[in-house]
């Protein structure tokens, strides 16, 4: 029926809900099938997170196994990256992790949707880390922040350093978020076109029919990857959020 | 207001609309988008800050204390029974000193008492052995005597026999020498 791999992007309402149900600044806001994925995102989490935990469970069910497991690898990913200090910022930086893990994650059941395969979802939660990182940095160090962008180089190549580092710090929220999205966005394209190449062969009889098992077994392959890098792209979201927030919270001392 | 033929628009679902255009970049979209991930994100910020983090920490941490807390009691009565089994050796040793001490004294008490029993005998002995020489030597002295007497008793009977003189008895000692 529909076999344009752009359509599984497209955002519309849902149960019937052709009416906005409010106004912001005269944008009109719907319930679409991406919030529907939003807020099954937003319950899941706290049921897996919250009710499947019990804290004096000595020995944890496999719920609360992995709720712990991925508590303790937030957790340690800050204190490798960031410090004792950057601790104070585990509710963000978990919440991120666990909102992207499961957008992609549930983006990877067939026929819901990829909230993260949207730009201006990562875009937003890039900008929003990248903010907390601006207004942690001038917080901790004051104006301070700005040596920032003056490496320790001489005065001759400062000159050509400063404008370098500025225009990074300034892309970082685009590649934050272009590179969440176009990953998501590509791997499920590609696997709407294989299962594109899988009706058509299918359909065309003969031994064209019999040949559409090959498309079929790439997209088994492809789904194995795309589970790797549903994971993969929540892990590098959340330690460039961690690396961004440990450079406001120390500078260059690292370096 | 302006909204009405917005909302169309964008609910509409005119197919052939759909279909042209990039659906990410549909920006008619953006503020139903940035509206729910608001509301959603900032709920499951919530939960996890005031809830689930507290929660699973308590967890983590109340299991942390109760293994080493097990630990550390392990090791308390690891240390327990390793004093007390250095008392318990420590008793048998003393126990075992004190027995070869009184086996030792009980020895030599044995000893003391049979060499003075040795010697008391040897002693005994010796006395008996002293008193039966002087018997011997008593003896001796009056066989010889007797012998004596009897050779010169002898010797009168012969001189009598042989001279019918009778000799006497001084004579016939001196005769006879010793």
């Amino acid at each position: 029926m529909n076999l344009n791999p752009m359509e599984q992007f497209a955002i519309k309402p849902i149960f019937g809900l052709d009416k906005p149900l409010l106004h912001i600044g005269g944008h009109p806001i719907f319930f679409t099938n991406q919030a529907l994925l939003m807020v099954i995102v937003a319950v899941a989490s706290t049921l897996f997170l919250t009710f499947a935990v019990k804290p004096n469970r000595l020995v944890p069910t496999r719920g609360q196994s992995m709720a712990e497991m991925s508590y303790e690898f937030v957790a340690n990913m800050i204190h490798t990256a960031t410090g004792e200090d950057g601790l104070k910022f585990f509710p963000v930086v978990f919440t991120l992790f666990i909102f992207v893990l499961c957008s992609n994650f549930f983006g990877m059941i067939p026929g819901s949707f990829t909230v993260t395969s949207q730009i201006a979802v990562t875009l937003a939660l890039a900008c929003f880390v990248i903010g907390m990182v601006i207004v942690t940095g001038f917080v901790k160090h004051g104006i301070g922040f700005l040596k920032l962008f003056v490496p320790h180089a001489p005065w001759y190549l400062l000159i050509l350093l400063i404008p370098i580092e500025v225009i990074s710090f300034l892309t970082r929220p685009i590649s934050l978020s272009v590179r969440l999205f176009a990953n998501m966005l590509a791997g499920h394209t590609m696997l709407a076109v294989f299962g594109g190449f899988v009706v058509a062969l299918g359909s065309a009889g003969g031994i064209l029919s019999v040949l559409s098992i090959a498309p079929m077994l790439l997209i088994v392959a492809i789904m194995l990857l795309e589970l790797l890098v549903a994971f993969l792209q929540a892990y590098v979201f959340a330690i460039l959020t961690c690396i961004y927030l440990n450079e406001a919270l120390h500078l260059h001392d690292h370096h | 207001m302006a909204e009405a033929p917005a909302t169309s628009e964008t609910t509409g679902v005119p197919a052939k609309h759909e279909a042209a255009g990039f659906p990410p970049f549909k920006t008619e979209t953006f503020p139903s988008q940035l509206f729910w991930l608001a509301i959603t994100f900032g709920f499951l910020f919530t939960v996890l800050w005031r809830a689930a983090g507290p929660k699973i920490n308590a967890a983590i941490t109340n299991r942390r204390s109760t293994i080493n807390g097990a630990i550390a009691e392990a090791g308390k009565a690891k240390a327990d029974a390793e004093a007390a089994q250095a008392g318990y050796e420590a008793a048998l040793a003393g126990a075992r000193a004190r027995g070869n001490a009184l086996a030792e004294q009980t020895r030599q008490t044995l000893n003391a008492e049979i060499a003075k029993a040795k010697a008391d005998a040897d002693t005994r002995a010796a006395q008996a052995m002293a008193a039966a020489e002087a018997r011997i030597a008593g003896t001796r002295e009056s066989a010889k005597a007797h012998v004596k007497t009897a050779a010169r008793d002898a010797a009168i009977a012969i001189v009598e026999r042989l001279t019918g003189d009778k000799v006497s008895a001084e004579d016939a000692t001196a005769a006879l020498g010793n």
